[in-house]
């Protein structure tokens, strides 16, 4: 079975071409439109690796990217973040918080695909 | 004329009148002599011819011993008695004569020295009293410049005729950006602002009289808003937009006028910044939209197109979408930084900020902090009380928070930012309280600001979060600074060994100046202005092609050395400076290079002594030096000159010793800078005003009279 993906987003529009991205590559996908709705599928059912928009509503991608780190028994869950703000600072906050990987928007579908492949990698050689 | 030739015109004087008085009564007693008489006398005469010329020999060279020991014991000691009695009641009471002379004139020294020391005592007693008395009045005048100095705007008052009677730092720096720098006079060459110059000289008087007018019939409108409006371009390219508004006396009538100038550059950068990004994002992104929303409609609209056809509109929508981010990324790329909204940050050393942290947070919330050493220099750039008090008041929140009072920081730097790290044993702060602490607007000892922590490290380009270190009970709250370019190092001037006086020169004729005006030559040197100047140089051979190095001058307005104007600049001379010449001056080849060449300088330089007369002690050294490039620099230094050697040697002509040191020793002035171009015109132009009231006593009052004082002194009469 393939690896299970997490896209979080509060854009639709985002949401389906990456849906239909990961899916098109093998993997399983689930999707949260808010960081509340992203906490709660963790919970329930842990991913593989998390696709996360930095700007959320209320609790935002740097504060699930913490949540996240925050659980020892999460901690083999990779984290790309996706945003369109991309400076600097922003990019090393979200590294010092946990995240694996930095993708600024707009990104091609290649780029994306390829960093998901190379991370789920990663972890499976760690296992 | 001088005392030794008075001397030996009077030695001649007195044998001469001896042998005509000896000659005339030997003549008379010849004629009473009968002829044998004579005929014996005759006789007489030529046996004993050696004895009555020894006679007469010793008796002229007694006398002729007899007028030296009088003139060397009594003559001229006494005449160097008066100048130095002179110059300890005038200038430096705390001059003591010491003379070689008569054991009368010893006593007579003695009791002047005696005197001398009660006088000293009370003028210094009187002294303090006028400066305690001074102290008071000036306090509340230092508060007011300071209150000048520091205001956020450029301020600058002149009188109706346009001569500047106040400024402050901002608005030099507004228009004519640092003193003494060329950097910025290439944008306004040779643009000075100072004490009694004309406003005209660096603001268009057409400007200045347009506003004028229009506050003339507002006055006489009785408009509430009397302040008339312009803009202007300062130095460095600065836009300005300057308020004019006027002074009135208690009749109302108009006695001058203030400007403020307001730096309006970036406000109109950015503006221009953001118009540049929508037309570049409005034109680029048009385009490509228009063929994405052309591609789909027609998808939409046939859905039945061949595959082939469905390919080609889908390579645009593709193609065109990438348009849209690479047009997105460039102009953002490019406006970005102007974009951020501004916010005066000054640039502080990541050490000072450390410790003041530290000092705050253990003086207001009794925390007990560790610091971690920097390790490097470090510049940041920050709002320091804003930043500080966001700190501060974090610190607070924190111990709140977690309960302990135990914390450490650490500064280390990362790639281009600065970490500031708040750390404790404990757990970090949930993202959750943190968002509610930036929500809140910053307050620390129930003073508040007007910002949220967020609006703070917003300003800032900041970034605020909370973690665990790894494999640690620590936690940490971390402010990611972005680093500022390190601070801009002061020049540096190597050790400097003081040499004798450069030889006098006087192969430049001080006084056929071209700018001689009757005018001029008629009034008080109490009254003039000056500017006193030095300059540096490779050599002292002006015509064997020895160079300027550098040129340092300041200005004296009515009797008051003006230190906050001063003209110092390197020079490049375009030429190898001789080891021998670095020992004196210590300009090393580093330091010149790259500043401007002489052509460039002379302008400004010229700029900066108008409508002044020149003062330089040696003069004729650095005006001939100045002479030697007026065709390469097209400009003519034709101001009246004095120098103080010349004027030293006309008020002391009993002192032989008018180098610099020597003057200065003797009018008890201590020396600061010796052989810096700033430094020894400092020197000059206080030795220069102690020299005035020296002039005034001898009635040498007025700049003509100083002019035929110098001229006349021995050395002007020297030439080489």
């Amino acid at each position: 079975m393939g690896n299970k993906i997490l896209i979080v987003d509060d854009e639709p529009s985002i949401i389906v071409p990456l849906q239909f991205l990961m899916e098109q590559n093998g993997y399983e996908t689930m999707v949260a439109f808010s960081g509340e709705e992203a906490m709660e599928t963790i919970t329930s059912n842990p991913p593989d690796l998390i696709l996360l928009d930095i700007m959320l509503p209320i609790i935002d991608g740097f504060e699930v990217c913490q949540r996240v780190r925050e659980r020892p028994e999460w901690n083999h869950i990779r984290i790309i973040m996706i945003t369109a703000m991309g400076s600097e600072a922003n990019i090393a906050k979200g590294l010092a918080l946990g995240a694996d990987a930095y993708i600024a928007k707009p990104f091609s579908n290649a780029a994306v695909v390829e960093k998901v492949k190379e991370l789920l990698q990663q972890k499976d050689e760690k296992k | 004329m001088k005392k030794s030739n008075i001397f030996w015109l009077f030695a001649f004087a007195s044998f001469a009148f001896t042998i005509l008085v000896i000659a005339s009564l030997a003549f008379l007693f010849w004629q009473q002599l009968p002829p044998t008489d004579r005929a014996l006398v005759v006789r007489l005469a030529r046996q004993y011819i050696g004895y009555i010329f020894s006679a007469a020999v010793f008796l002229l060279a007694g006398l002729g011993f007899g007028l030296d020991w009088l003139f060397r014991l009594y003559i001229l000691p006494l005449d160097k008695l008066a100048e130095e009695t002179r110059l300890i009641h005038s200038v430096n009471p705390s001059h003591r004569i010491h003379l070689e002379g008569s054991r009368d004139i010893v006593r007579l020294v003695d009791i002047i020295n005696e005197a001398a020391d009660q006088y000293e005592t009370l003028n210094n007693r009187l002294n303090s009293e006028i400066q305690r008395a001074r102290a008071e009045a000036d306090e509340e005048k230092n508060i007011l410049a300071a209150v000048m100095a520091e205001l956020p705007e450029g301020v600058l008052i002149c009188n109706t005729e346009g001569q500047i009677l106040l400024y402050n730092k901002r608005a030099r720096r507004y228009l004519i950006g640092e003193i003494g720098s060329l950097e910025s006079s290439d944008v306004s060459p040779g643009r000075f602002i100072g004490l009694g110059r004309s406003v005209f000289g660096v603001i268009d008087k057409h400007l200045i009289v347009h506003a004028l007018d229009e506050i003339a019939r507002k006055l006489k409108c009785e408009d509430t808003d009397i302040a008339s409006y312009f803009v202007t371009m300062g130095a460095d390219n600065r836009l300005l937009r300057v308020e004019a508004a006027p002074l009135l006396d208690h009749h109302r009538r108009f006695t001058g006028f203030i400007l403020i100038f307001h730096d309006i550059t970036l406000q109109m950068e950015s503006g221009s910044q953001l118009n540049a990004l929508l037309r570049s994002l409005g034109r680029g992104t048009r385009a490509s939209l228009a063929s994405i929303r052309a591609a789909i409609e027609a998808i939409i609209e046939y859905p039945k197109m061949d595959s082939g056809q469905l390919q080609k509109f889908e390579e645009i929508i593709h193609g065109e979408t990438i348009n849209i981010g690479r047009i997105i990324d460039e102009a953002t790329s490019t406006h970005f930084g102007s974009l951020r909204s501004y916010w005066p940050l000054t640039q502080m050393n990541a050490r000072d900020m450390l410790a003041a942290t530290a000092k705050k947070a253990a003086e207001t919330l009794n925390l007990e902090i560790q610091t971690e050493d920097v390790g490097e220099d470090l510049w940041l750039k920050v709002d320091s009380y804003a930043i500080i008090s966001a700190l501060t008041y974090v610190q607070k929140r924190l111990a709140q928070e977690t309960g302990s009072r135990r914390l450490a920081y650490k500064m280390i730097r990362e790639g281009r930012f600065v970490c500031f790290d708040i750390t404790w044993e404990g757990k970090p702060i949930k993202p959750d309280t943190l968002r509610n602490w930036e929500d809140q607007v910053v307050t620390v000892n129930s003073q508040s600001l007007s910002s949220t922590l967020k609006e703070i490290i917003e300003q800032h380009a900041a970034e605020i979060w909370s973690h665990a270190y790894k494999d640690s009970r620590k936690a940490y709250l971390r402010l990611l600074l972005p680093v500022a370019e390190s601070a801009e190092n002061g020049r540096i001037r190597n050790l400097t060994i003081l040499p004798k006086s450069r030889p006098e020169f006087f192969d430049f004729d001080l006084f056929s100046q071209p700018g001689q005006r009757p005018e001029l030559d008629h009034r008080l040197l109490s009254e003039l202005a000056y500017t006193v100047f030095d300059t540096e140089t490779t050599g002292l051979n002006p015509q064997g092609g020895d160079e300027i190095l550098s040129i340092g001058a300041v200005r004296i307005v009515n009797n008051r050395i003006l230190h906050e104007e001063c003209f110092d600049q390197l020079i490049d001379p375009r030429r190898q400076i001789p080891e021998e010449s670095i020992r004196i001056h210590g300009i090393l080849p580093e330091m010149v290079s790259g500043q401007p060449p002489i052509e460039k300088t002379l302008p400004s330089f010229h700029r900066f002594t108008e409508d002044t007369i020149l003062v330089a002690h040696n003069a004729a050294f650095d005006m001939r030096m100045l002479q030697l490039k007026e065709n390469l620099s097209g400009v003519q230094f034709s101001n009246p000159v004095l120098d103080t050697m010349l004027l030293s040697a006309a008020v002391q002509p009993g002192q032989k010793n008018h180098d610099m040191e020597g003057i200065a020793a003797r009018l008890g002035i201590s020396i600061v800078g010796r052989h810096t171009a700033l430094g020894d015109a400092l020197v000059t132009a206080e030795i220069f005003l102690k020299l005035v009231p020296l002039l005034e006593k001898q009635g040498i009052t007025t700049l003509r009279q100083a002019r035929t004082a110098s001229r006349k002194t021995y050395y002007a009469r020297l030439k080489y």
